[in-house]
């Protein structure tokens, strides 16, 4: 038993890292730049970060650090691509190492362009033709974005004409011709062997997936793109209507759907139980989402029926005693709870049928039905606690079941939980609280099989782990 | 006689020559498959839900006929055209439109002779002379045939034709989603439970070529061709697929000559010294991690990071619900593999995959069937879910779960929460009662 229980517990922890690993990895492949989100600009904008902060923020957000503990790729990869600071120049260089294979030759091409736009950059704005200048600058920027040998070409060709055709900026030109000269250098002398030798670097413990998850492991969650405030703050004051909803509906669906299960499995094959059993099994299929609609549209409308209010947890006024907060919330929140609640309703009570039934064809019951045992006792002292041990277990899926549910209802009654912050999150394209939401409910999934389990073991002692 | 004779003879005939009872012709031909479908034939309401799926099937397949903006068949200056037919090899770059069809809305043109399709809109057709029209309210159309018989929503975009182009998006996720995961899930689920935890046995020369074999092969057949990939995939989806094929192919090659290049290590002792790799375990483990997030929650974050596209939903669908199908074959396979002629594949000296697949997977397929019916269902309803939120599907699909949503923005407009939120229960519900039909017919254990 003991060792049953260590042997589960053990099992928790690769499944957890590799959840962990794959919720990181879905972080790196979210779109943008995480520094330009993080500040709130656009990286196309006008005004873009100046490389202090851009490299202030990169480090706050660890972002400066090798990615993982090894990585796999080809030996033309330099084991410190993760220093260049902005992520679409990693982009670039890496099309260019896939290309070429020269890291020496692509570094010093890259620091040629770097070289020129500073230099471009501290031309005087009245100095010369603006329209020139500001066509020297798209041509020199653009070439941060191409990897392509054509489209270089042309940036190049265009860049010179603006400078020829402009004698104030002769400043530039050695640059420029350093530029091309470099350029070259990298094109005519490439090692494309070296993309097709694999390599592994290690890289040790200081990296992002570890610091993200050992800061995930002590709550600190970092901060949310929108409000800037940590997203452990912000989950705290909304895991309570999350959590007030899902354990107000677990309680009423134990309290229900045993005795209608039961009921069911004793009045087997009469109207009664046929009646339930077709009832359940449409309110197993109806969507939650339409319900949670025909009801918002049908009952919280001035035009039809005005009996609820349609979104929100109600507000009570200062002062306000207990009875009549709870009145109020009552009142908003009983569509919440009903569509929450109805569909695990009839999953639970069609599987406690289920189980009663099977119950009562064991020879136990046979028996003590022999014996002259009264049938109500039959029913609850000897078949009711071996029906019961898979509606136990079925809490570990009803779980999830009530954390998907809660998106929905949320939204569309309005909530301010958990559900309606991952919903913002999506839409306004805030990774960190995604990511972060996506492994709290896989971990208190898992956590809801573990202790499913290990309660199972405790109460059925036949449990065998293999 | 002959054999195929001989057969003829005594499944008319029994060994004394007399014709055989009705009764016993229909028992002897009776294979598993006919005893099933009779079982299923018994449940009468899984029964009629099949049929009423195959009709709303073929809604799906014939929605361009039911509901489009082109006529059937028309005769324009003097010549027939079937549009919507052209429409197909048009789209498929096998014709082209004539210049005065180019430009210009079809009801508008002057037809000699036109048959239009039952619904005349496309889901999309804009018709701002009926903006929120009523479905049992006056609407400012020319006739009655040009009705919006389910209403339509600001932009005058009909219901009824977004119903029946719905139908088709439904059961495409639903099929789709359902082959991705049938696909991984048989494959996964039968490698558990036919080899267990001790079942496939390699040699640690073996196991060392195969682990080094599998880096070399994922680095060249797809590391190294990332770009190759996303350049390819840019291009056209075909391409890109052909190119993902590619780098499957180098992959299996890889494998394959690594493992014939580790067959001279067999005559080293210690690297032929035979190893158990518990597949049981690696394959359950998996299954668990993706148990451990709740679908919905995983579609939403990778939607969230990818460009909105229906086919990705599909196959985000398929490649995380593929563990209830793992499972119900893990358990079928953990019993099969104990009988006979499994027992018997393996003495007559059959390679382990053919045994597996030739004869294990073929007779445990039933169960999967279950699960497809229900896993069909809830495709259908994560999609409707994902549209719903206006999530994952790109802005100009129509879905049942985006017109459900209209409903949100006009609460007036009765229509759109009545009519799609029914079509996604009705659908939902038939392969939900299939499903259960399934379970009866081929699980009599559980009758009773």
């Amino acid at each position: 038993m003991f060792k049953y229980i260590l042997k589960r517990i053990l099992i928790f922890i690769p499944t957890l890292l590799i959840i962990s690993i794959m919720v990181f990895a879905l972080n790196l492949y979210a779109p943008g730049d995480p520094v330009y989100n993080m500040a709130g600009i656009d990286p196309n904008s006008q005004k873009p970060l100046k490389p202090a902060a851009y490299n202030a923020i990169k480090s706050e957000l660890g972002l400066d650090k090798p990615t993982f503990y090894f990585t796999l790729s080809s030996k033309a990869y330099p084991d410190t691509l993760y220093r260049i600071p902005k992520k679409e120049h990693q982009q670039t260089l890496s099309r260019l190492i896939g290309t070429y294979g020269n890291w020496d030759e692509i570094r010093e091409y890259h620091k040629s362009v770097e070289r020129i736009e500073t230099a471009v950059m501290a031309i005087p704005k009245d100095s010369l033709n603006p329209k020139a200048l500001i066509k020297i600058k798209d041509n020199i920027k653009g070439l941060y974005a191409l990897y392509e040998d054509d489209k270089i070409q042309k940036n190049f060709k265009r860049a010179d004409k603006s400078i020829l055709s402009t004698p104030s900026t002769s400043v530039i030109k050695p640059l420029m011709d350093d530029m091309t000269a470099k350029y070259a250098a990298m094109v005519n002398n490439p090692t494309t062997w070296k993309t097709k030798v694999p390599s592994i670097n290690w890289y040790g413990f200081n990296n992002q997936y570890h610091n993200w998850f050992s800061k995930f492991m002590r709550f600190d969650f970092g901060k949310s793109y929108q409000s800037k405030r940590p997203i452990s703050e912000e989950i705290g004051e909304r895991i309570y209507w999350t959590m007030l909803i899902s354990i107000l509906s677990i309680i009423i669906v134990y309290l229900l759907s045993i005795p209608l299960g039961i009921f069911s499995a004793r009045k087997k094959d009469t109207v009664a139980d046929s009646s339930v059993t077709t009832i359940l099994f449409i309110l197993y299929s109806l969507p939650s989402f339409w319900i949670a609609t025909l009801l918002i549209v049908f009952f919280c409308n001035p035009e039809y029926i005005n009996w609820f209010p349609p979104y929100g947890v109600g507000d009570p006024p200062d002062g306000a005693g207990f009875f009549q907060t709870f009145r109020i919330r009552a009142y908003h929140l009983i569509l919440p709870l009903f569509c929450w609640s109805y569909g695990s309703l009839a999953f639970l009570s069609r599987q406690m049928r289920g189980g009663m039934l099977s119950v009562l064809r064991q020879d136990y019951v046979r028996t003590a039905r022999a014996k002259g045992v009264d049938e109500k006792k039959v029913v609850w002292k000897h078949a009711i606690r071996n029906s019961l041990l898979p509606i136990i277990t079925l809490f570990g899926n009803i779980f999830p079941a009530m954390i998907s549910g809660s998106i929905v209802i949320e939204i569309i009654f309005s909530l301010p939980g958990m559900g309606q912050y991952l919903y913002q999150a999506i839409v306004y394209k805030n990774f960190p609280v995604v990511s972060t939401i996506v492994m709290m409910v896989g971990f208190l999934t898992m956590l809801g099989f573990l202790i499913v389990d290990i309660l199972y073991a405790v109460v059925d002692p036949r449990i065998k782990f293999d | 006689m002959s054999k195929v004779q001989l057969q003829q003879h005594f499944n008319t005939k029994d060994m004394f020559g007399r014709k055989k009872k009705a009764t016993d012709e229909k028992e002897l031909s009776q294979s598993y498959w006919a005893y099933v479908s009779r079982q299923f034939k018994k449940n009468k309401r899984a029964l009629y839900s099949l049929y009423i799926i195959g009709f709303l099937a073929i809604i799906a397949l014939l929605a361009d006929f039911l509901a489009n903006e082109k006529p059937i068949l028309c005769k324009y200056e003097g010549k027939m055209y079937m549009p919507i037919f052209k429409q197909y090899a048009v789209t498929l770059g096998l014709a082209k439109w004539p210049e005065h069809f180019k430009a210009g809305d079809w009801k508008e043109k002057e037809y000699d002779f036109v048959v239009w399709a039952p619904i005349p809109y496309l889901p999309n057709n804009l018709d701002y002379g009926a903006s929120w029209a009523n479905p049992f309210g006056e609407q400012q159309v020319k006739s009655i045939r040009w009705r919006h018989w389910l209403g339509t929503d600001d932009l005058g975009r009909d219901v009824m034709s977004g119903m029946i182009h719905g139908t088709r998006i439904a059961f495409m996720v639903g099929i789709i989603a359902m082959g991705i995961a049938c696909i991984i899930g048989i494959f996964l689920g039968a490698c558990a439970g036919y080899f267990g935890d001790s079942g496939l046995e390699l040699t640690r020369g073996g196991l060392i070529v195969n682990i080094i074999a599998l880096l070399l092969a994922f680095f060249y057949g797809f590391y190294s061709r990332t770009y190759a990939m996303s350049d390819a995939m840019e291009i056209s989806f075909a391409t890109g697929l052909w190119s993902i094929f590619l780098g499957v192919l180098i992959f299996l090659g890889i494998m394959v000559i690594a493992n014939i290049i580790a067959i001279p290590f067999r005559k080293i002792p210690f690297f032929n010294k035979r190893v158990a790799f518990p597949v049981d375990i690696a394959i359950t483990r998996v299954i668990e991690v993706i148990r451990s997030i709740p679908l919905l929650v995983i579609i939403l974050a990778i939607v969230a990071v990818a460009e909105p596209s229906i086919f990705l939903v599909m196959a985000v669908i398929g490649l995380f619900s593929w563990t209830g199908i793992a499972r119900f074959i893990r358990g079928e396979l953990l019993r099969v593999r104990q009988l006979e002629y499994v027992e018997a594949a393996n003495a007559l000296g059959f390679s382990q995959m053919r045994t597996m697949f030739k004869h294990a997977i073929p007779n445990s397929l039933s169960p999967v069937f279950i699960a497809v019916a229900f896993g069909i269902a809830s495709a259908i309803l994560a999609e409707a879910f994902l549209s719903f939120l206006g999530l994952g599907v790109p802005a100009e699909t129509i879905t049942w779960g985006k017109m459900l949503a209209i409903s949100r923005t006009n609460p007036s407009a009765w229509w759109f929460a009545i009519f799609p939120g029914f079509a996604i229960f009705v659908t939902v519900t038939l392969f939900n009662l299939i499903g259960e039909g399934l379970t009866d017919a081929l699980d009599p254990r559980l009758k009773q």
